[in-house]
């Protein structure tokens, strides 16, 4: 409102804007700013993430913003449409494979695996993929998931809850399956094959208008590395999905499909159909899915199909259920969580290997928490595959997990954002409690 | 249209009247915001433009619908925008409007009909208008048309009077067209002696009175009490970037003043609560720079302040206790100094202000208020006190229905706790030297009752003072203290002279009691009878585990009557013994405007409280 007063709204534009205080929209750019100045690597802002993920920070976070789109999408499917689904890994497979069928290089050809002979599956030419640009095949690898998403829809829908979560698992298997049987399109089972490289080109010419993979100046302007310049390609597609995402949600269909998730039949009854808008929401999941998950793989350059297994899927349940399922913000909360994390530990863990090297301040609790070697009985392993006592950091982070998942689950079910929520409204209220 | 309406109108030969002030504004601010209302989830914006668009457009529908000059528009209905627009409107038309309680059941309906009877009758749904159609048909055949605003439930009416308001518009666009410029002949023939609406009294002892309030009536009570710079904190009268929360029944001649006439003098918009019930949400949601409201609704403000900060956990109450000490003391300073800050008041506010005030006052959505006012009824000086401490300005002032409520006012830096505060500058204000009775003579004071010239006649005195009723005393030589209303004072039996209405108020600063009258006219002692709040003591009697079925039960309760009983013992610490509670009855029913126990503004009928619950008074002097 023009003349300071945030709860009186005479529109409703006003009243559903994505921030509707000038505290919000402050807050908003302010956060653009310092992920503006993080990538460029400002001093005192890049400081924080470097202290908890080392010097090479930038990998993991950037690593993480297409997981993000991702944990959108899910969000979209089981957040707002209230679907329980596990078959969110099969999704960016679908996206991810399309991406690579249309973006990648036919001509490579990996070294064949005995099993794919014997069963006769390579009698094919080489790996299909017609190398067109990154403007054809990041839309269609949405496209190519939203379309799978529809496919599953009419199955989806048809049942409710724990056994939407089993018929969704089953798809990752029917996934992890077809990667086996189908190495012209998922290359080799272990080590996979290459995905198309985050460059725009116009059409297949040598040399691309824009490189995103090599170090180098932008526009004549700044002089950026590699990384960086990936950083902020992913953070701008990142940036508008979360925008579509916050949208969807004030929309009349995102009302609907908050409808089918709080009741599905007193939604019907209201008069939103209740099928079209749970394959709606089965599409556009799925169609973050797919961007995410084609834009994964090609940052990390190279997958194999057992990357698109359960796990994938556990993760995204568990990026909700400690972000906050239902919100954008707790989505990308969550996502940072769960995916950082790790890394935090392990960051901690060579930090703490230093200490005891270099004999620093820290060495006695390095020398309680590390085991190096037989002999010492510390928890942590530093060995790289450790099963049993003491565990590597891997199977540390695993641990961390559950324990968070169960703890979140008994203690703060709204996640993340259901804790910024008390906080926020605990000063709402003051000096009162309601 | 304006253009011809200035044309063949010289603004100064016309007399002025809310209509032509609504005109003005019109002309001078058409995009500016004159009224919101709440539909939907959304406030939805009236431009002065739109406004008086629809105000000229209900006025042609009147003219269509048969109004001559000096008729009646009634209007039943709770505030929304059509109230004004109507009221305006039949202003406009040297019409009367005539405005009813909502809460007014049928029997007064009738009665008002047959007293007023009205040409057109506005009932804003099906609750109002099956009132209306429910009156006896000799009596209400004076009414040719009922306009309704919500059509919800009209579906199978088939009273050919009734007309949907969307319709009633469209009949007066239809006439604009036919005759454009008829309303503005009829404006620029106003007399300053045109009866400009009927306000009726509440009625505490008879059937409700309608006071005849003209065009200079309105204008002096404008002129005095909305534009008169002493008033308000910082000499800044209210103008068109004030806010104003509309919730009271604007038939009141309060909110009468505070909302509609505060509009058409200083352009100040009006908010429309959706009701009663939202108008805590509202307010939040309004910020009010301007804020009237009577005792009660001060006084629920207050009991909430206290319940929800017993609430709040214990951090938050550390800091609401803090918050109470320093309100204590600064509210205690401020009236030492005729409700400004001293220097150390301001110390203690700018400690306060960032910690508890500004939070506080924004959850009760007074955190932009600049000026406030109670009034309509006695208010107890603590709860005044308390909100000066959290820095809301409030002043208490005094007036009638029958003097446009123009009397005394509390002034900005010459308050005093306890008083209604200084007659207005110019007008005349005396006490009867016999009684003490307050009496005024001034261009507010109405012109009679409608239809009711003998009862017109008994509230003059020979040399043409209005007899307020209300009994005074000077405070300072320059204040005025009311002690009560002239028929309600008790003489014991001992002969002694006791103003009832401290007492009750000074009982009612508790969260714990809704309604208290106090009886003893010619008995040995004063009793009282008490009414509890259902929902504070609800509340207590959850948190005490005593387990109650019905608000009867609850306050049959021994623990209650022991509850109450410490409330009266604080109340008779603070007066005279012959002033002092011996007994009293706890009331077995919430009273009820319905019920003939309240009048539609909540004051008890003392008559039929006695008819009521006579056998309860005489239980306690048994």
């Amino acid at each position: 409102m023009a003349f300071n007063r945030p709860m009186l709204r005479t529109s409703y534009q006003e009243d559903t804007a994505i921030f509707p205080t000038y505290f919000q929209k402050g807050a908003a750019s302010l956060f653009f700013v310092v992920l503006i100045l993080l990538g460029l690597g400002a001093p005192i802002v890049s400081s924080i993430p470097s202290f908890f993920l080392g010097s090479t920070w930038i990998n993991p976070i950037t690593n993480m913003l297409p997981l993000a789109i991702a944990a959108l999408g899910i969000n979209i499917l089981v957040g707002v449409t209230g679907q329980v689904s596990l078959g969110h890994a099969f999704f960016m497979g679908v996206g991810a494979y399309t991406a690579v069928a249309l973006g990648g290089n036919g001509d490579e050809w990996q070294a064949c695996v005995p099993f794919h002979q014997e069963l006769g599956l390579l009698e094919q030419e080489g790996q299909c993929g017609l190398g067109l640009p990154i403007w054809i095949w990041l839309p269609f690898s949405g496209i190519g998931a939203a379309l799978a998403g529809i496919i599953v829809a009419p199955a989806a829908v048809k049942v409710r809850g724990l056994y939407l979560a089993i018929v969704t698992v089953g798809l990752v298997f029917i996934g992890l399956h077809l990667g086996r049987m189908l190495p012209s399109i998922a290359g080799d089972f272990e080590s996979g094959r290459k995905w198309p490289k985050l460059d725009f080109r116009l059409w297949k010419e040598e040399t691309p208008l824009v490189s995103f993979t090599e170090d180098g100046k932008w526009f004549g302007l700044i002089h950026l590395t590699e990384e960086q310049k990936q950083y902020f390609l992913l953070i701008m597609i990142l940036g508008a999905f979360m925008l579509f995402a916050k949208n969807l949600v004030r929309s009349r269909t995102g009302r609907a499909l908050q409808a089918i998730r709080d009741r599905d039949i007193a939604a019907e009854v209201m008069g939103v159909p209740e099928f079209n808008y749970k394959r709606l929401g089965f599409a556009i999941s799925s169609f973050y899915a797919g961007i995410g998950g084609a834009l994964w793989a090609s940052y990390n350059g190279r997958m194999a199909p057992v990357n698109w297994s359960l796990f994938l899927s556990v993760d995204f349940i568990a990026i909700l259920l400690i972000g906050g399922a239902g919100t954008v913000a707790g989505t990308i909360l969550g996502t940072i969580f769960v995916e950082l994390t790790p890394e935090v530990v392990k960051t901690f863990t060579e930090w703490l290997g230093e200490q005891t090297a270099s004999n620093g301040p820290v060495a006695w609790l390095a020398n309680i928490l590390l085991t190096e070697g037989s002999g010492d009985f510390g928890p942590i392993s530093t060995g790289t595959v450790a099963l049993g006592w003491p565990m590597s950091v891997f199977y540390w982070n695993l641990v961390i997990y559950g324990v968070l998942i169960i703890a979140f689950l008994i203690f703060e079910p709204m996640g993340l954002y259901g804790i910024w929520v008390k906080v926020r409204n605990y000063w709402k209220r003051w000096p009162f409690s309601y | 249209m304006a253009a011809t309406m200035l044309e063949s109108v010289s603004p100064k030969a016309e007399t002025m009247t809310v209509a032509s002030l609504a005109r003005d504004w019109s002309e001078r601010a058409p995009k500016q915001v004159a009224m919101r209302e709440k539909d939907f989830g959304i406030w939805h914006e009236y431009t002065w433009a739109k406004t008086w668009d629809l105000i000229e457009t209900a006025a042609h529908g009147l003219l269509a619908s048969g109004i001559q000059v000096g008729d009646r528009v009634a209007i039943h209905s709770e505030d929304r925008p059509e109230w004004v627009i109507l009221d305006l409107a039949a202003v406009a038309l040297r019409g009367v409007a005539v405005g009813l309680y909502p809460t007014n059941p049928t029997a007064e309906v009738e009665y008002l009909v047959s007293d007023c009877s009205p040409r057109v009758f506005f009932a804003e749904d099906q609750e109002q208008a099956d009132k209306v159609l429910a009156v006896d048909p000799t009596i209400s055949s004076c009414i040719e048309r009922i306009i309704y605003v919500e059509p919800r439930g009209f579906g199978d009416y088939r009273d050919q009077r009734l007309i949907f308001w969307d319709d009633f518009l469209a009949l007066g666009r239809a006439h604009r067209e036919a005759n454009p410029g008829a309303v503005a002949e009829l404006m620029a023939a106003a007399q300053p002696d045109d009866i400009m609406t009927l306000v009726y009294t509440s009625g505490t002892t008879g059937p409700p009175k309608g006071a005849m309030l003209t065009n200079t009536n309105a204008g002096f009570a404008m002129q005095k009490i909305v534009s008169e710079p002493e008033r308000f904190p910082d000499r800044r009268v209210p103008g068109p970037d004030d806010l104003i929360v509309t919730y009271l029944p604007l038939c009141h001649v309060a909110e009468r003043i505070f909302s509609t006439w505060t509009l058409c003098i200083s352009g100040a918009s009006l908010n429309f609560a959706e009701s009663i019930d939202t108008v805590t949400i509202n307010l939040r949601e309004i910020q009010p720079t301007v804020f009237f409201a009577v005792p009660r609704i001060w006084e629920r403000l207050h009991a909430s302040v206290f319940i929800r900060g017993n609430d709040a956990s214990p951090f938050k109450k550390l800091f609401f206790r803090l918050g109470l000490a320093l309100a204590s003391r600064i509210g205690a300073a401020k009236v030492a100094n005729g409700g400004e800050h001293t220097a150390k008041s301001r110390l203690l506010a700018m400690i306060g202000e960032p910690l508890v005030f500004r939070a506080m006052r924004e959850r009760l959505g007074l955190r932009r208020c600049r000026y406030s006012a109670s009034g309509a009824a006695a208010i107890a000086p603590e709860v005044l006190q308390f909100f000066m401490g959290i820095g809301v300005p409030v002043f208490e002032l005094y007036g009638m229905t029958e003097n446009s409520a123009v009397a005394t006012c509390n002034m900005a830096g010459r308050l005093k706790l306890g008083t209604v505060g200084e007659p207005y500058a110019g007008i005349g204000l005396r006490l009867d030297p016999e009684n003490n009775e307050i009496q005024t003579k001034h261009d507010g004071v109405f012109k009679g009752y409608w239809n009711k010239p003998e009862q017109t006649a008994e509230t003059f005195t020979e040399d043409g003072w209005l007899m307020t009723g209300d009994v005074g005393e000077w405070v300072d030589g320059t204040h005025i203290k009311i002690v009560d209303r002239i028929k309600h004072i008790i003489i014991t039996s001992g002969g002694k002279n006791i103003s009832p209405s401290e007492i009750e108020n000074s009982l009612k600063t508790s969260v714990f009691v809704k309604e208290a009258m106090v009886v003893g006219d010619g008995r040995k002692f004063l009793s009282a009878l008490i009414g509890i709040e259902l929902e504070t003591v609800g509340n207590w009697a959850l948190r005490n585990n005593i387990p109650y079925t019905t608000y009867r039960d609850l306050s049959e309760k021994p623990e209650v009557i022991e509850l109450v009983q410490s409330v009266v013992n604080e109340t008779n610490e603070k007066f005279a013994r012959v002033e002092n509670i011996r007994e009293f009855r706890l009331l077995p029913k919430e009273l009820d405007h319905e019920d003939g126990e309240l009048t539609a503004t909540q004051k008890i009928k003392r008559s039929s409280m006695m008819d009521m619950f006579g056998e309860l008074v005489e239980s306690m002097y048994a």
